[in-house]
């Protein structure tokens, strides 16, 4: 999801990750249930499958077909950076960030209230902020934990935020172990209140 | 032969047909009509389980009622490789059974409700399904880190999995999106591809159905 947007992100044979809208040209259907063989993406519904580009390469119903070009789907730019996978807001006009260093991905999380903005989630995680990547991702220095940790959230509105840690490569089993312990803890810290 | 009072669309039944089919067994399926019929509830079907539940088994003389009894039960008598309930893990097994009980109640109710218009607290069953999911995906985290790929530590599924797998699996019928539980999906994954594996409906399968078009 980027903002009330569904996503479809598949990697094809040549390891590029694509991000395009959840919806299949043809009727609609998600194209996160569809199936990849090399660089293709087919649809599970009617079998239409897509290039790399997001251009339709062919119908099986009418397989002497070459598809014409205006069958496209809707293609967000994307990248890997810091061991997640960063996918542009469309109406901003936001690059991929480049992050320095070799991170190994850790948490993904789900919190029912999504964190104001990135100092927010620092504060709530209690650390001090080393380098802010941007509005939603940043460098943190978390106390008792001896590595910086990457941390970056998607922010899904009423329905809450996934948040995202990577750990540095290098890091250790203890390391990895304490950050998502630390992720789970903040469930409880960005969770709806019951008080109105 | 081991007689199954069987539903396609029931994640219980599902579990059952998939052990029997990894033991190798040969099984006669009655299928019940749960739904529109209702027929698991009709005086025929309550004199073989009155609780009016699917699945139940007949095997040498014995009826069988509760998906989770019927796996102990089958693994008991039936796997000679002794893999799928490890006799120094039950205690551990038993914990996720029972675990499997409660995504009944709320993942399934919900599907329930979603699919086929049961009445009942649709927001509660989903929200326990949610913590349910994230006890799950938080317990597969730290397997996965240790090495080992299942609900119970082992180099092989048990039936813990088999016994969580369909409910989880069929959580989107029921409203609830699996998308925050990568360790969940990882974990779906590698059961889906597990020799003789076959999806129920509503199981997203990992490769195109080889027919033609
Ligand atoms: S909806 Fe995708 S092929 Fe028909």
């Amino acid at each position: 999801m980027i903002g009330d947007k569904d996503i479809a992100l598949w990697r094809g044979e040549d390891g590029k990750i694509r991000a395009w809208e959840n919806r299949c040209p043809h009727r609609g259907m998600r194209l996160s249930y569809g199936i990849v063989r090399g660089n293709t993406l087919t649809c599970l519904y009617h079998g239409w499958s897509y290039d790399g580009t997001g251009g339709c390469a062919g119908i099986p119903a009418h397989p002497d077909l070459t598809p014409p070009k205006t069958i496209r789907t809707k293609v967000y730019r994307a990248a890997d950076s810091g061991g997640m996978i960063w996918v542009a807001n469309p109406e901003e006009a936001t690059e991929v960030p480049a992050i320095d260093g070799a991170w190994a991905p850790n948490r993904s999380i789900h919190v029912d209230v999504a964190p104001a903005n990135i100092a927010a989630l620092t504060e709530g995680i209690g650390a001090e902020l080393q380098s802010k990547i941007t509005d939603h991702a940043a460098i943190l220095r978390v106390p008792n934990i001896e590595e910086d940790i990457l941390v970056a959230f998607l922010d899904m509105k009423e329905h809450g935020a996934m948040i995202h840690t990577a750990v540095p490569a290098k890091a250790t089993e203890a390391v990895a172990i304490a950050v998502s312990k630390l992720s789970t803890h903040l469930r409880q810290v960005f969770k709806a209140s019951s008080a109105a | 032969m081991i007689q199954l009072h069987d539903y396609p669309l029931s994640g219980n039944c599902f579990k059952v047909r998939f052990l029997m089919d990894q033991l190798d067994l040969d099984y006669q399926s009655t299928l019940v009509d749960f739904y529109p019929g209702y027929e698991h509830k009709s005086p025929r079907f309550l004199k073989i389980n009155p609780l009016g539940q699917l699945p139940v088994i007949e095997d040498n003389g014995q009826t069988i009622r509760d998906a989770q009894a019927i796996l102990v039960y089958l693994a008991t008598a039936y796997d000679t490789s002794g893999t799928w309930f490890p006799r120094d893990r039950q205690g551990e097994i038993y914990q996720w059974l029972a675990f499997a009980d409660e995504l009944t109640g709320s993942i399934s109710a919900a599907r329930l409700h979603d699919a086929m218009f049961y009445s009942l607290d649709v927001a509660k069953a989903r929200a326990r399904g949610t913590k349910l999911l994230r006890i799950v995906d938080e317990h597969l985290w730290f397997t996965e880190k240790d090495g080992h790929d299942w609900l119970v530590p082992l180099p092989h599924p048990t039936i813990a999995d088999v016994a969580c797998l369909p409910y989880i699996a069929l959580a989107e019928e029921g409203g609830i999106d699996l998308a925050p539980y990568p360790s969940v999906a990882r974990w779906m994954e590698r059961f889906m591809r597990l020799e003789k594996f076959k999806p129920m409906p509503g199981m997203m399968p990992l490769e195109m159905p080889k027919e033609t078009p």
